[in-house]
């Protein structure tokens, strides 16, 4: 996880908050060295290899995960799909072109999280060169796990941040909230807003993480397995939730869902949301 | 919705509560009005606001103004075989106001209880009010209903009669639901009812008319009746266009009171996001009265108890264009100008019929001010 991540965590000697600290970043990377499809030993590499082939076992901390996919999915129509990360065979965010229909037309062919068989103990990708990745909620998962170990550790004010995914454990001491800022989706290094945050996750889904503009046009990297192009709408969704998870997929679903769809959705989730619209206007705040 | 929550339960982390902090927030600003009469009178009111919102749902919003008014009091004296002439008299306007109103409020969960209280004074008027207001949210906060009651004592007094001191006293109620429709559709509507009762004359207007015979003309004082009693509907409506990057804003507002006035106000206005920093509000007003049973600009013969000849009493009609730029930089400060002319005029009268002697009035008016969030 190649972002900038930040652990802090209060507790009454530093002893304490030293081990708390050490055994959260060990969870997290647990997760990372389980679920990255960079590594060639991890789960999500090894299901990836057998793909078109055989079943692969898999434990129930992979189980549950796959069914908030599946959840998310669902809730999505289909726009949040952990197979769409092949897309980024064509999608290449460093060169400013946009794909043709032709090159797409393949890789959707290999999206399909409805034909991907499972079940508690077992996945397998119907399809050669069909992947899984867990891109879409694996960083937020393991922040999450990352609290939750901290809070193990009997630690009651930690803030984690994995690259903008973010856990709170309680206020700082004194009672203070945590000051998050939430990144301005056109100004570089400027803030769009701050807020005060007790406790809970939070996730940001923006189109300026990575782009390309070509003719005018903006490209994120937040890709519609549907069509293959990038969402369109919001420059920037941040959900306030009870889990860094559940914030993170909101965002995405939001993203790709739009500004009217996307907000309609985010109104019926009934979390606290702070949008950027395509125009650059706040569309709307966490009050 | 509940499905991803559920779906989140069953994974091996913490549910933690979605709390936000509990820390202050709020705004402050400084407004400065100019307007201007045609020259007959020039007001400048320098307005100073703030709004903080604190810990547990405490809200305290509070302004303080200053106008500056400066010009003349126009006083009508009228022929009955022409048309009414207005006379800038020596007796000049030239008065200092000072307002303030403090309004603070408490959220509890979907309730919302705010207490206001307001003061105006100047030296010939003196207002206190206050006012209790109850919201409650339904519907997942998209539905909020609201009631409100309100009370202002008023002392009248003039600089021309130090004896003159005499109350008013009115009494509002409200009630209002807000729906918002979709994400990017707000509509809100209103009823208002108001009883009030006591001095209503305005101590500074006289009527005068010369009369072909007798030579001696007719003199009259304002005398209006000792009630008023007001009804009014508004309803507002607020539609975001996405692909356009900009808000339709349409008012309306219906108005009948017991002296015999109807009034219509109805305003459309496009606000238009700018490279996300600007916004443009272009914005039209059209309003139109019938008179009051007692507006007379010439003095009838026998001579009625009750009479006034102000003619904002009269039948006319307004058209009010106006342009507002607003500023809105990153760092948390807005900049913001309006400017607006106003034309009322016997002819923008609805359906005609608009008074006959109605002095058309023109005026114009700038507003600039400046806030910052913290």
């Amino acid at each position: 996880m190649a972002a900038e991540n930040e652990l802090q965590v209060h507790a009454e000697d530093a002893g304490i908050a030293g081990r708390a600290a050490r055994a959260a970043i060990a969870e997290v990377q647990r997760i990372e060295a389980k679920y990255s499809r960079y590594r060639p030993e991890s789960v999500v590499s090894r299901i990836n290899a057998a793909a078109g082939k055989d079943a692969v076992a898999i434990d129930e901390e992979t189980a549950r995960l796959l069914d908030f996919a599946d959840a998310c999915w669902r809730q999505s129509d289909g726009a949040f799909d952990p197979t769409s990360g092949i897309l980024r065979r064509a999608w290449r965010f460093d060169v400013a072109r946009v794909p043709l229909e032709a090159e797409l037309a393949p890789l959707l062919g290999l999206i399909g999280w409805d034909r991907v068989e499972r079940d508690a103990a077992a996945i397998r990708l119907p399809q050669a060169g069909m992947e899984l990745d867990f891109g879409g909620f694996g960083k937020e998962y393991a922040v999450d796990r990352a609290a939750t170990v901290l809070a193990e550790h009997g630690i009651a004010s930690a803030f984690a941040n994995l690259a903008g995914d973010i856990a709170i454990l309680g206020e700082q001491p004194g009672a203070e909230p945590w000051q998050v800022g939430i990144r301005h989706p056109r100004e570089k290094d400027g803030l769009i807003a701050r807020l005060p945050v007790a406790s809970g996750g939070m996730a940001t889904s923006g189109d300026y993480e990575r782009f390309v503009v070509v003719d005018g046009m903006r490209h994120c990297h937040i890709l519609d397995p549907r069509t293959g192009h990038s969402a369109r709408g919001l420059q920037s969704v941040t959900v306030h939730a009870t889990s860094c998870i559940v914030a993170g997929s909101a965002t995405t679903i939001a993203m790709l869902k739009g500004a009217i769809d996307g907000m309609a959705w985010l109104e019926a989730l009934g979390l606290p949301y702070f949008c950027v619209s395509e125009d650059g206007t706040v569309a709307h705040t966490f009050r | 919705m509940a499905a991803l929550l559920k779906a989140a339960l069953a994974l091996p982390v913490l549910a933690l509560p979605a709390r936000a902090g509990a820390i202050e927030s709020g705004e402050v600003g400084l407004n400065i009005l100019g307007y201007k009469e045609r020259g007959l009178m020039r007001v400048t009111e320098p307005v100073a606001w703030g709004r903080v919102e604190l810990a547990d749902g405490w809200e305290v919003k509070g302004s303080a103004a200053v106008d500056i008014v400066t010009g003349a009091s126009p006083e009508l004296v009228t022929n009955v075989s022409g048309k009414p002439v207005q006379v800038i008299t020596g007796a000049s306007v030239d008065d200092r106001r000072t307002i303030w109103d403090l309004k603070v409020s408490k959220r509890l969960g979907e309730w919302t209880l705010g207490v206001s209280g307001a003061r105006s004074s100047e030296e010939d008027y003196l207002s206190r009010a206050y006012g209790l207001e109850v919201k409650r949210d339904l519907n997942d906060r998209n539905t909020t209903l609201t009631a409100g009651f309100g009370r202002a004592a008023d002392r009248v007094r003039s600089h021309d009669d130090p004896t003159l001191d005499e109350p008013r006293d009115t009494r509002e109620y409200l009630v209002g639901l807000t729906q918002v429709i979709s994400p990017v559709t707000v509509v809100q509507t209103s009823l208002q009812w108001g009883r009030g009762e006591g001095y209503y004359n305005d101590p500074y207007r006289h009527t005068l008319t010369f009369y072909p015979e007798p030579s001696v003309p007719a003199f009259a004082v304002d005398t209006r009746p000792d009630h008023r009693n007001t009804f009014a509907w508004i309803t507002r409506y607020r539609h975001h266009v996405a692909s356009h990057n900009g808000t339709f804003q349409a008012e309306y507002r219906f108005y009948r009171d017991d002296w015999g006035i109807h009034a219509h106000t109805a305003e459309i206005a496009w606000s238009q996001g700018v490279g996300g920093v600007w916004t443009l509000r272009p914005a039209l007003r059209y309003y139109t009265q019938s008179q009051a049973d007692f507006y007379t600009p010439l003095i009838p013969q026998p001579q009625p108890a009750i009479l006034s000849s102000d003619q904002r009493l009269a039948a006319f009609g307004g058209l009010s264009p106006s342009l507002r730029a607003q500023y809105q930089h990153p760092g948390g400060w807005r900049f913001e100008g309006t400017i607006g002319y106003i034309e009322n005029a016997s002819r923008f009268h609805a359906g005609g019929g608009g008074s006959e002697f109605f002095e058309t009035l023109r005026a114009y008016y700038a507003i600039v001010g400046v806030s910052r969030t913290f």
